[in-house]
């Protein structure tokens, strides 16, 4: 063993200690950020001085966006511009009637004790990248603390719900999509007001219903909205469509796939929502009706106002 | 296989020590390269350029470049992908230390047989990451995955030739 340099150079500690010390140090640290939420700090921090990193890696994708948006044939602009034009004409009656809807629903509740579970008003974000982590599915959009986002924001597009904002740096903010393992909404069937949870499965594009029993009525297509009974997503947005229904008389739960609504992998500019104020008080911390998530990105529980 | 070079240690020994500037600035090329906006496979399959500067530094520049530097940059690579804090530290603590016993190895190879050594290392910092997650209940997260420190030690030959000869070549007057 050839020996480096002899041992009267004192220099520090030995590879080996240092390696002891640095590898409790960062489990300590992992330890400290997975049990604790102890160092949102440090990241919030770290995050900031790495923003101007990011953002100046980004501009050559954003470069090439922007000369392809250049380049746009004329004809697709005008098809683009004549499919928006009948989607808005098509939107507006559905709008007008909902607007009309929600002020009966408004006359009601107001009868009733406890607020509109309506929320008003939204963020425009624009999705920048998505997470740099092969092990999660996550977006990050270009609006954090300074544009008044807290974790636990539901996100939605033109479509359906997104996901949901788990950690909020700064400018930038992170979307758990919908189809995060273990990111769970509370949604109701459409046809028959029948409530359920889905949960992503990690898999792109697709969406797992658990513990429905086999009799539960629910047929391929049926469509999935929120329920809005979790006080994080306000009711009545597109979650997902039923796409497989598994009934298997040997399982005591039907296995249900469904494909999430939104353009989950594909938008570009999404809706961060307010979350709703909640009418009456919860009984419960633990019985607000969702599958507690393993990880930690779950702020819902942590977040919803109580 | 060319005959190996015997004498490791003192072919760097009148080395000067390469400049703060061009190890800070190689550091942070390496993350600019991978916060670019890596997305689907070509994100698992994303060469983990800070690790493989880390680890040329780390055999380099021993005294400048260790598992301090690492365990930092770490946490700041564990920020930028929006992992749990501390694994990419880990990782990258684990690697150096390697690089810290094999330096005097990996330098009395050639490139091909230090981008083997290499491999070995990144082979452990990605199985850390893995088995981490894999702790915290991710999915195995696809084929491409696997791909990703063979890539990591591929970039070691192109690390070397960029680094290696701005730091050290000069120095030598050509004669390395």
């Amino acid at each position: 063993m050839i020996r480096e340099s002899p041992s009267f150079f004192h220099r520090g500690p030995s590879p080996l200690a240092r390696l002891t010390f640095f590898t409790i140090g960062a489990i300590a640290v992992m330890i400290a950020d997975h049990r604790f939420h102890a160092l949102e700090t440090v990241r919030l921090s770290l995050s900031v001085l790495a923003h101007p990193v990011q953002q100046f890696a980004a501009v050559p994708s954003q470069a090439l966006g922007r000369i392809a948006d250049y380049f746009a044939s004329q004809e697709r602009l005008l098809r683009e511009n004549q499919e928006l034009k009948t989607r808005v004409l098509e939107q507006s009656a559905a709008a007008q009637e909902a607007r009309l809807l929600r002020a009966e629903q408004e006359h009601l509740l107001s009868m009733a004790p406890g607020k509109s579970r309506y929320t008003e008003g939204g963020l425009l974000a624009e999705v920048l990248y998505s997470a740099r982590n092969p092990f999660t599915r996550k977006v990050v959009v270009d609006k954090g603390l300074t544009h008044s986002v807290a974790p636990g924001m539901p996100v939605i597009d033109g479509q359906g719900v997104v996901g949901q904002v788990t950690n909020v740096g700064t400018f930038t903010s992170e979307v758990t999509l919908v189809t995060e393992k273990d990111q769970s909404v509370p949604v109701m069937l459409v046809r028959n007001g029948l409530r359920a949870i889905a949960v992503g499965s990690g898999k792109d594009g697709s969406i797992d219903v658990p513990f429905m029993p086999v009799s539960a009525d629910i047929q391929n297509g049926d469509i999935f909205v929120t329920s809005g009974i979790d006080a994080t997503y306000p009711p009545g947005l597109l979650v997902a469509q039923v796409t497989s229904v598994e009934k298997n008389a040997a399982y005591v739960f039907a296995k249900i796939v469904a494909k999430p609504a939104a353009g989950v992998e594909s938008h570009r500019y999404v809706m961060v929502l307010p979350i709703p104020a909640m009418g009456a008080a919860r009984p419960e911390p633990k019985a607000d009706g969702t599958k507690p998530g393993k990880h930690r990105a779950s702020a819902r529980r942590r977040d919803a106002p109580r | 296989m060319r005959p190996a070079d015997l004498t490791p240690v003192a072919r760097n020994v009148m080395q000067l020590p390469a400049s703060v500037a061009l190890v800070f600035f190689s550091l942070a090329g390496a993350y600019v390269l991978s916060v670019l906006p890596w997305s689907g496979a070509g994100l698992l399959a994303r060469p983990d350029f800070v690790l493989i500067v880390l680890l040329f530094w780390a055999v380099h520049e021993p005294r400048a470049i260790g598992q301090g530097v690492a365990f930092t940059l770490g946490m700041l690579m564990d920020v930028s992908d929006s992992m749990l804090l501390g694994q990419h530290a880990l990782a990258y603590v684990i690697a150096t230390f390697g690089a810290q016993v094999l330096r005097v190895r990996i330098l009395s190879f050639h490139l091909p047989e230090q981008t083997l050594h290499v491999l070995g290392l990144t082979i452990v910092a990605a199985a850390v990451l893995f088995a981490l997650n894999l702790l915290l209940g991710a999915d195995f997260p696809g084929i491409a995955f696997l791909v990703s420190p063979v890539l990591t030690a591929l970039c070691w030959a192109p690390v070397n030739w960029l680094l290696y000869s701005t730091a050290v070549r000069r120095r030598q007057g050509g004669a390395g």
